[in-house]
């Protein structure tokens, strides 16, 4: 974290290769080394293996490696940080995108059991992991929101009920769709074409898209300012979790439409339920004392859709094109 | 005047006139204008009915649900009605929610939890040509839910779930 690149340094690299020893690095941290980890070197990991997806039982044996105690992280720095040295913009701006993640965390966190039933065997030691991941994820944020920002409450939803209030009213969107279609698998946990659906919002777009974008924006802030240690070396962690969870998800979508190409159309017609969602916003999040615009994250929700729909080998249909095109900004001086 | 009973025959005439007003000004003030417009797109083109389930009403305890019927037509609503549990029922998208939960939402819960936690469950309709108006329907669920009506004590022990 000693280097201070730019924020938004990201949209302007384009897909490059890491080194041995950046994957190394990023593979076999521990977790006082996930400090040292670049957040950006994270982000393209996660694009490194979708050509040629790790097996379900591979992903499981890295999961063993990579998992890390959250109780080890110590917030102390983070709160002087946060009391002392961040401005009350920056802690506005912070929070307002940090409350999607305390939710989403646990939003994934629970709608991903029901999916384990109609996974092959390799696959439910996968998700068995991702399950324990998010649970992880969301005690690292009902921390962070207790230790650092010093919101208080008896257990976890009182936490959560105390930071809803900075969740935008559209976090119903995906959120609400995936509450919905974990109902839809729970009463037909087979349903080859259901699964399908599910996996597309909650692998693809919640995770794939959403979750690894707005994480790069906290995560480069905090690089970018040296502030929040604990925060960046858990969030950074989290984030290699996840690039298991995208990899996986892949896979199955990559399986799914191998063994069944009709499958696509579920992908299509689920992508254009969130796409035509995604445009809009029910208030304004100034990501700008973080060091981005809107735009730019917008744009980088983009640029890291068409990235994965390309790794994976999914084309869109026309009409999908558009509406994408609809949505997505121009970066001016890009 | 006296309040209506939630889920009476009255209390649907007054949901019609507060979904056609739309949301309050206070709500509006409160969301960007990009939302609304949204909102407003939605409303003017919406071809749907929902069929919105009461479950456990005190008033009728031991009985299957019943459903307040909205239609909606160029931007209006074409039919309001309460629907009870042995008439037939044919709407777009049946959804269902306890009594405590409507009741919490008349208390102020928010309309968003009330669907990402699944107090109101879609239990027929197509899910993805649902969500396209989500935004739409958790504001029109927020207004209905704010209508003022008489909300009976809850039975003990008849809660669904
Ligand atoms: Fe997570
Ligand atoms: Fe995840």
């Amino acid at each position: 974290m000693t280097q201070r690149k730019s924020p938004t340094a990201i949209l302007h690299e384009g897909p490059r290769a890491l080194s041995s020893d950046q994957v190394r690095e990023i593979e076999e941290s521990d977790l006082a080394g996930v400090l040292h980890v670049d957040i950006d070197d994270v982000i393209e990991y996660v694009h490194k293996d979708l050509k040629s997806l790790p097996g379900f039982t591979t992903l499981y044996r890295r999961y063993l490696k990579q998992r890390w105690d959250v109780y080890d992280l110590d917030f102390t720095q983070d709160k002087a940080d946060w009391d002392e040295k961040m401005t009350e913009d920056e802690r506005q701006s912070f929070i307002a995108v940090a409350s999607g993640f305390h939710h989403g965390e646990r939003q994934v966190e629970i709608e991903l059991p029901v999916f384990m039933i109609g996974a092959s065997e390799e696959e439910k030691l996968h998700i068995a992991a991702q399950i324990e991941d998010e649970a992880r994820h969301t005690v690292f944020f009902d921390r962070f929101y207790r230790e650092v920002v010093g919101l208080q409450g008896d257990d976890i939803m009182d936490i959560l009920d105390a930071s809803f209030p900075w969740v935008s009213e559209t976090f119903v969107g995906p959120f609400g769709l995936l509450a919905y279609q974990a109902d839809e698998v729970r009463r037909n946990p087979y349903d080859e074409r259901a699964r399908v659906r599910y996996g597309t919002n909650y692998f693809l777009w919640i995770e794939g898209v959403l979750a690894l974008s707005v994480m790069k924006v906290t995560l480069s802030y905090a690089r970018w300012r040296g502030f929040l240690p604990a925060y960046y070396t858990g969030f950074t962690a989290t984030c290699r979790d996840e690039s298991r969870h995208v990899q996986g998800g892949m896979r199955y979508l990559q399986q799914a439409v191998r063994k069944d190409p009709s499958m696509i159309g579920e992908i299509h017609n689920t992508l254009r339920t969130i796409l035509s969602l995604s445009g809009v916003n029910s208030r304004q999040i100034y990501y700008e004392p973080l060091g981005w615009t809107e735009d730019e994250v917008r744009m980088l929700f983009f640029q890291q859709l068409r990235r994965k729909l390309n790794d994976v080998g999914i084309d869109l249909t026309p009409d999908l094109e558009e509406l994408l095109r609809r949505v997505q900004p121009v970066l001016a001086g890009g | 005047m006296a309040e209506p009973t939630f889920f009476g025959k009255e209390w649907a005439g007054v949901v019609r006139d507060a979904l056609t007003a739309g949301p309050s000004e206070q709500a509006r003030r409160d969301k960007l204008p990009m939302y609304w417009d949204f909102f407003d797109r939605i409303r003017s083109a919406y071809p749907a009915s929902w069929a919105l389930g009461c479950r456990n009403l005190p008033a009728a305890p031991g009985e299957g649900p019943a459903y307040l019927f909205v239609q909606w037509a160029g931007g209006v609503v074409t039919s309001c009605q309460v629907v009870g549990p042995d008439e037939p029922l044919d709407a777009t998208y049946v959804l269902g929610m306890d009594y405590p939960d409507w009741k919490a939402l008349h208390d102020g819960y928010d309309a968003q939890r009330t669907v990402m936690y699944r107090k109101i469950m879609l239990e027929d309709g197509d899910l993805l040509e649902f969500f396209k108006g989500i935004y739409f329907f958790v504001e029109c669920l927020a207004v209905i839910a704010a209508v003022p009506a008489r909300y009976p004590a809850p039975v003990q022990g008849l809660r669904a779930r």
